[in-house]
């Protein structure tokens, strides 16, 4: 099904690399004092081994080593470097917590700058996977991967350095493992990545499904759809299990050769490392220590290994974030700005599929303060038409202006002074009765919210809740209508107060005659206001001072509705079916 | 590995989050019983390492270069017995993890298909999706955590035995400080898990608030409140953080606490064995290994710290699961009884559809209407028969079959068209395109790329209102069921095509029951009967032109207001 459907699309490699820097470097600071606590930590560490080295040289020589000192010295080193890790370990997670807030804040800016048309294909599916599954792996690559990474870069170079200092012959044969791990590395890292972005799309086409068995349940049921969606279900579970088991390979060849090079080090070591001794070129102390600390190279090694992997599936996240931004934006904005309110649409074209034009040449004028009714069969046009008129989107040729400037030419908050727009889809967002009505003023008083819900007919049933303004609607909330979703949608336009309002069948879920009421007492508060109220009923279009009949894509008739009637054209029949039993 | 997933989930124990865990543990007992095994063979690969070293070292200090080489084999050999015990081990976690995942997924839309219309009643759209995103993930890491668990355990029971037998009194030592140890950072557990716990809460809440955002993004573009929502998410979001950095201080003191409790232990037991190297009560070799072993311990406790916390979020994500299982369809529908059909009666209004005739409901208060749909629909309980026999009596499954009620909040699923609109599979090329031209959808389906064979998106997001209204108009004909309940079917389609769907309905469904709930005047004039409900109660019956005459009320009620 993902072969039709158009997925957001996902950044490329060099994209997350340079988001990843950036996203690195932005504090140098503190990122500074958490990699230098590590460091310190590191150091503290090193001595352990060293001590036993003497410990143990001391004792086969039975020669006045004071062992209660040694021992005390290895305690006091352990204690320093715990310390030294808890807070190296707290100053890096508050490093990354803040980091990763920024993204995923900036993340969500992204979704809310998200073209519109977009958001209506890729299915919200995806983009709800991306915020949530998406941001916790990234949210465990930041946290942790990305510190735990430097931290391992920065221990293991303290490690070898010691090495190096208890003696540079022994630093070659802890090498003997570098081209194993290296080549297998490379082997796996170069495949892991697609796999994981295949992983994940697969992850997120199941929850897709059972997201849309959950919200839909009732409608399962009343078909008997159950044994379909179990079979979609197990259908996208053997595909995520077929995508799990492609990078389930790769680590069958990876782990085994990289666990093995971790062995393979200490083995060289004590084996050559003994030989030397042997030999007479290298101290007993100096073959105990280099050999632990060979074995305690495997730490950061081993961390630095498995977080690669994690960064992995962090950079597979977080391209599939980034990819949101990657959705070209269908407008840019320009200086000018409108002289005036006169909205004008001239020999406009659009398509949602390249060839398959939906509007075929429209030209409308609006003066300020008219209202305008569009009507015309379902899949005209209207819909498409208004979007473009309340500047969703660009026309693909031809213009959509008010007061001489194209919308989409104009800054999105300018936009939203000139032109809203009401659709029949009804979200209710989760918060109180009031947040739902604030959405675009959030600085309204209640007086003013309650005088929007009073222009929509609400005040009566909202002040009947037992909260009031106060009462939780939405998701986990109380469940309200369609109908008073749509009065709420209403209410929010009224509060924004646009000068062009665009109403897409606004009030199709109220029941016909509540929805005539509503539209008369909306008009009395709208008075001044350009309306265009793209409508079914023909009420909306009788009351309005111009109504434009929009068929195929094209407006076929424009006039006052005394005008079309007497015209006798397709408005009039339309206007005929509506009336033609008795009254 | 067998493949995923199983053919059949089984049924969930869900009396309890531990009865959950534990009935998904014994449905994969064969993988995690081996992936325990390969567990234990690793965790001992690397147990035997110090004990090697240590001889190794001794055959150093005895200038023995055959015993250096033999026990350097012996290391390297251990080295790949653990590189292979380590690659089983991962795998069969990873298999352990996904089983347990897919399997909470396949259970839990089971039960959703199986509560139907009482879900979306009970718990919120977010709480079942936490499932899919987090919950059946914590699930997973509490089964994959039980391979190492084990394996760790036997890992610090084996080192033991070496340890004792090596040197009672060291291995003693180590014996009673390992639990010690473990114990010791217990007192940081309760408070870290409160504070997670709060910061998944908090991370749960913006969650939900994103998806929110989502799923109201069309709004938010439609009149612009993105800057308000971008603020709140905000601000929840440095909520989170603040959260989170509560959860990393006792993270980062656990971590410290974690070095510093056993790197005592390591100094206590270097210290004594080192005098006891000196006493020469063991040699120098066994040192080195005790001081390896209680470096080693180290990794196998974390390992049970991990597996604590991880069977503690474990146990967490199942409650939830648990929660949803244990629910129950509001409507029991156990009934065996069995009818003829026929006339469909609700007591509680006065209605009756009669057997194969076109009614129509007309009512000022849409609510009342859809009151009544709902109750000859057996969505709530109420005195409803069915040929005489009360709905209650019937399996509810057997009273979907016949009757159907559609409803305009009814979804559309996403997939192949055609699959999607003839959803029980019954209807040949003919029927669809009866349907569809009876629904007045031949436009919609004449504007896709492949006709009925298009893949639509999920909800049929791509429809505007109404066309998604006349596609779930043509679904529910081709159900094609004994009865059929329609609520404002025409309610987002203009008037033009509102009558055409009108005259084409009746035709479609005709010497069916069909009950159309709607207001409007070109619907109410084509049925049979038309039925005028007030206050709850039916107030009028009759011809649609009858009544308009005999009652004002009925007249300025589908007059829609326009008198």
């Amino acid at each position: 099904m993902s072969a039709q459907r158009q997925i957001l699309p996902v950044a490329d490699q060099a994209q997350v690399r340079a988001y990843a820097r950036r996203l690195t470097l932005k504090y140098p600071g503190r990122l500074a004092l958490a990699l230098g606590l590590h460091g310190l930590a590191a150091v503290a560490g090193l001595a352990g081994p060293r001590l036993l080295g003497e410990l143990v040289e001391g004792v086969r020589d039975g020669t006045g080593v004071n062992v209660d000192q040694i021992a005390l010295a290895i305690a006091g080193f352990i204690a320093v470097q715990a310390v030294l890790i808890r807070f190296a370990v707290y100053v890096s997670a508050k490093l990354g917590e803040k980091v990763l807030a920024e993204l995923r804040e900036e993340f969500v800016d992204r979704v809310l700058a998200l073209p519109l048309s977009t958001v209506e294909r890729a299915g919200s599916g995806d983009l709800v996977t991306r915020t949530s599954r998406d941001v916790d792996a990234l949210s465990r690559t930041v946290r942790q991967a990305v510190p735990e990474t430097l931290i391992a870069v920065v221990a293991g170079a303290f490690v070898l350095g010691a090495l190096a200092l208890v003696g540079p012959l022994l630093l070659l044969p802890s090498l003997v493992a570098v081209p194993l791990l290296w080549i297998s590395t490379r082997w796996y890292l170069k495949r892991a990545r697609d796999g994981y972005l295949r992983e994940n799309a697969a992850y997120a086409e199941m929850t897709d499904g059972l997201s849309e068995t959950v919200e839909g349940a009732r409608t399962v049921e009343a078909f008997g759809l159950q044994g379909t969606r179990h079979e979609r279900t197990d259908r996208d579970i053997a595909r995520s299990w077929a995508a799990e088991r492609y990078t389930l390979r790769l680590r069958t060849v990876w782990f085994p050769a990289v666990e093995f090079g971790y062995v393979l080090p200490i083995v060289a070591t004590l084996l050559a490392g003994g030989l030397f001794y042997l030999n007479g070129w290298v101290a007993l102390a100096q073959v105990t220590a280099a050999t632990l600390y060979v074995q305690q190279l495997i730490d950061p090694l081993d961390r630095l290994l498995s977080w690669v992997d994690e960064l992995q599936v962090g950079g597979a996240s977080m391209a599939r974030l980034l990819g949101v931004a990657g959705v070209p934006d269908d407008r840019s904005a320009g200086d000018r700005r409108p002289g005036g309110e006169r909205l004008t649409a001239e020999d406009v074209r659009y398509a949602y599929r390249e060839g398959h034009d939906v509007l075929h040449g429209v030209s409308l004028e609006i003066a300020p303060g008219e209202r305008l009714a569009m009507v015309g069969p379902s899949g005209a046009g209207k819909s498409t038409l208004g979007r473009l008129l309340a500047g969703i989107h660009g026309p693909r040729t031809g213009a959509v202006e008010v007061g001489g400037v194209p919308l989409v030419e104009l800054p999105l908050p300018e936009l939203r002074g000139h032109v809203a727009l009401v659709t029949q889809e009804h979200h209710v967002f989760r918060g109180s009765l009031r947040d739902n009505v604030l959405i675009a003023r959030p600085d309204a008083e209640d007086a003013a919210v309650r005088d929007a819900l009073a222009a929509v007919d609400a005040l009566d049933w909202v002040d009947a809740l037992p909260d009031g303004l106060d009462t939780r609607v939405g998701s986990g909330g109380l469940a309200v209508s369609p109908a008073q979703a749509q009065q709420i949608a209403l209410a929010r336009l009224v509060l924004a107060d646009p000068h062009t309002l665009v109403l897409d069948e606004a009030t199709s879920l109220i029941d016909p005659r509540a929805a005539r009421d509503l539209e008369r007492s909306l008009a009395a508060v709208l008075a001044g206001r350009t309306v265009i109220a793209i409508a079914h009923r023909l009420h909306t279009a009788h009351d309005a001072d111009r109504v434009a009949v929009v068929e195929d894509g094209r407006v076929s008739e424009l006039g006052s509705h005394e005008e079309l009637v007497a015209a006798r054209g397709a408005y009039a029949a339309l206007w005929e079916s509506w009336h033609g039993t008795p009254r | 590995m067998r493949s995923l997933p199983v053919a059949d989930p089984g049924v969930p124990d869900a009396r309890s989050p531990f009865r959950y865990l534990w009935w998904i543990a014994r449905g994969q007992a064969g993988p995690l019983l081996i992936g325990i095994g390969y567990a234990i063979l690793w965790w001992l690969g690397q147990a035997m390492v110090p004990l090697t070293l240590g001889k190794a070292i001794d055959g150093l200090t005895a200038r023995d270069a055959e015993s250096l080489v033999r026990w350097s084999a012996i290391l390297l050999g251990l080295g790949a017995l653990t590189a292979f015990g380590g690659v089983m081990r991962h795998r069969l976690a990873v298999y352990n993890w996904l089983s347990a995942a897919y399997r909470t997924v396949q259970v839990t839309v089971r039960q959703a298909t199986r509560l139907g219309p009482t879900l979306p009643k009970r718990l919120s759209t977010g709480e079942v999706i936490s499932v899919g995103n987090s919950d059946i993930a914590n699930i997973g890491n509490a089964v994959d955590v039980l391979l190492r668990g084990v394996g760790a355990v036997v890992a610090i029971g084996t080192v033991t035995v070496i340890l004792l037998v090596t040197s009672s009194q060291l291995g003693l030592m180590v014996l009673a400080g390992v639990p010690l140890m473990a114990v010791a950072v217990t007192p940081l557990l309760r408070p870290l898990h409160r504070r997670q716990h709060r910061h998944r809460d908090l991370q749960g809440d913006l969650a939900t608030r994103a998806s929110d955002i989502v799923a109201g993004l069309r709004v938010l573009r439609g009149i612009g409140g993105e800057a308000v929502f971008a603020g709140r998410y905000r601000e929840e979001s440095q909520q989170v953080r603040a959260a989170g950095v509560r959860v990393a201080s006792i993270d980062a003191t656990l971590e410290g606490a974690q070095l510093l409790l056993p790197g005592i232990l390591i100094a206590f037991v270097t210290w004594r064995g080192a005098h006891f190297a000196l006493d020469g009560t063991i040699t120098v070799g066994q040192l080195v290994s005790f001081y390896g072993y209680a470096l080693f311990l180290v990794g196998p406790l974390r390992t049970l710290t991990e597996a604590a916390d991880r069977l503690t979020k474990g146990h967490v994500a199942a409650r939830r699961v648990v929660r949803i299982l244990s629910l129950d369809p509001e409507i029991a529908g156990e009934g065996t009884a069995t009818t003829e059909g026929g006339d469909l009666v609700d007591a509680a209004s006065g209605v009756t559809l009669e057997h194969g005739r076109f009614t129509a409901l007309a009512c000022a208060v849409p609510e009342d209407a859809i009151a009544v749909a709902e109750r000859l629909g057996h969505y709530t309980a109420a005195e409803v028969t069915f040929g005489g026999v009360p709905l209650a009596d019937l399996p509810t499954r057997e009273v979907r079959s016949r009757i159907l009620v559609a409803d305009n909040a009814a979804r559309l699923f996403g997939g192949r068209l055609a699959d999607q609109l003839d959803v029980r599979g019954r209807a040949d090329a003919d029927h669809l395109r009866e349907a569809l031209h009876a629904a007045c959808a031949e436009d919609i389906v004449d504007a896709l790329p492949d006709g009925t064979d298009s893949q639509i998106a999920e909800a049929g997001r791509e429809f505007s209102g109404g066309q998604q209204q006349r596609l779930r108009l043509a679904r529910a004909l081709l159900a094609d069921p004994e009865v059929l309940i329609l609520i404002e079917p025409t309610s987002a389609v203009d008037a033009h095509t509102e009558a055409r769907i009108a005259d084409r309905l009746a035709k479609a469904r005709q010497g069916r029951t069909t009950l159309v709930c709607t207001t409007s005047p070109l619907v109410l004039d084509r049925a049979d009967t038309v039925i005028f409900l007030q206050d709850g109660r039916v107030r009028a019956e009759g011809a649609h032109r009858a009544l308009l005459t005999a009652d004002p009320e009925y007249a300025a009620t589908v007059t829609r207001g326009e008198g």
